[in-house]
């Protein structure tokens, strides 16, 4: 039971991972609005922000499934 | 219910030094190399000027891989092309090798972090390569030497956030390709998997080979 609870508030942290992408994505967009030619360099960077955002979620997601198969 | 094994399991026993074990990854791991090696081989053989064919389907592939790292570091980086091109290759076929059928070999996080490890050792030695031995030491107190401790902790947590964003998002994706096959094995994995197998997989692998690029960008520019 507290396995569960505890795998549960570790996986809470994936929220910090959506808010920034998403403000990640509403800034690309807006730069992309303002300077369309510049749309390439924009998308690169923007991905790579994204991935690197995601992998706190991911690191997140690790401690859960370290806790629930690792403790007893 | 489902019954699936998530991590690797151990095919067979290399018989020496008391036994080594070898995953089923490993041999997944073996046959993508194989099959890369065969195919870039067959595409090198009677090279033409004016490329036709397999040739010229790899050419484009490798004038990709080539401008992706030239963006980054400029004409000085093109020494570092041949290994960017290695990982990004591999990475790409194990990644979407899960749309086929064959579980990904780097859902394994020996996988993920041996790539990681070797990336960081080949980080190292470009930059050593680059400015010296000394000048390697230096650039840890570059540019304010209070940065020191964390250039030092950078040494290991850049390799393990390579490590496990790969590892993580790889097996996440299994995962749950997994558990939708178990529950709706037609029509919709197939939808799904265009989106876990190709996209996040493409995208996995240009990450790694992307951040890998920058930190020897990063090692090898001499600040004047």
């Amino acid at each position: 039971m507290s396995v569960a609870m505890a795998a549960g508030i570790a996986a809470l942290s994936v929220m910090g991972a959506g808010l920034g992408i998403g403000y990640a994505t509403s800034k690309a967009v807006e730069s992309v609005a303002r300077q369309p030619e510049a749309s390439n360099k924009i998308t690169t960077i923007f991905l790579l922000g994204a991935a690197l955002s995601e992998a706190t979620a991911i690191y997140g997601l690790l401690v859960a499934i370290l806790i629930i198969f690792f403790v007893k | 219910m489902i019954s699936v094994e998530f991590g690797a399991k151990v095919m067979f026993t290399i018989p020496i030094l008391g036994g080594i074990p070898v995953t089923d990854t490993v041999v997944v791991s073996w046959f993508i190399v194989a099959f890369l090696g065969i195919l870039f081989w067959l595409g090198g053989r009677k090279l033409k000027n004016i490329p036709e064919g397999l040739q010229n389907v790899l050419e484009i592939v490798l004038d990709f891989i080539s401008s992706f790292v030239t963006d980054v570091t400029g004409p000085k980086g093109e020494v570092i092309i041949p290994y960017i091109g290695t990982v990004a290759l591999y990475l790409i076929a194990a990644n979407i090798i899960g749309a086929f059928g064959i579980s990904p070999p780097t859902r394994d996080i020996n996988i993920a972090g041996s790539l990681a490890v070797l990336t960081m050792f080949y980080v190292i030695y470009s930059s050593i390569r680059a400015r010296g031995f000394k000048g390697w030491l230096k650039s840890f107190t570059e540019p304010l030497s209070i940065i020191l401790p964390f250039k030092i902790l950078d040494l290991f947590t850049r390799p393990l956030s390579l490590a496990v964003r790969l590892f993580g998002n790889i097996m996440a994706g299994f995962i749950i390709m997994e558990l939708v096959k178990g529950f709706v094995p037609v029509i919709l994995p197939s939808f799904l998997s265009i989106y876990f197998d190709f996209f996040d997989g493409v995208i996995q692998a240009v990450v790694f080979s992307l951040l890998t690029v920058m930190y020897v960008n990063e090692g090898i520019e001499k600040m004047e």
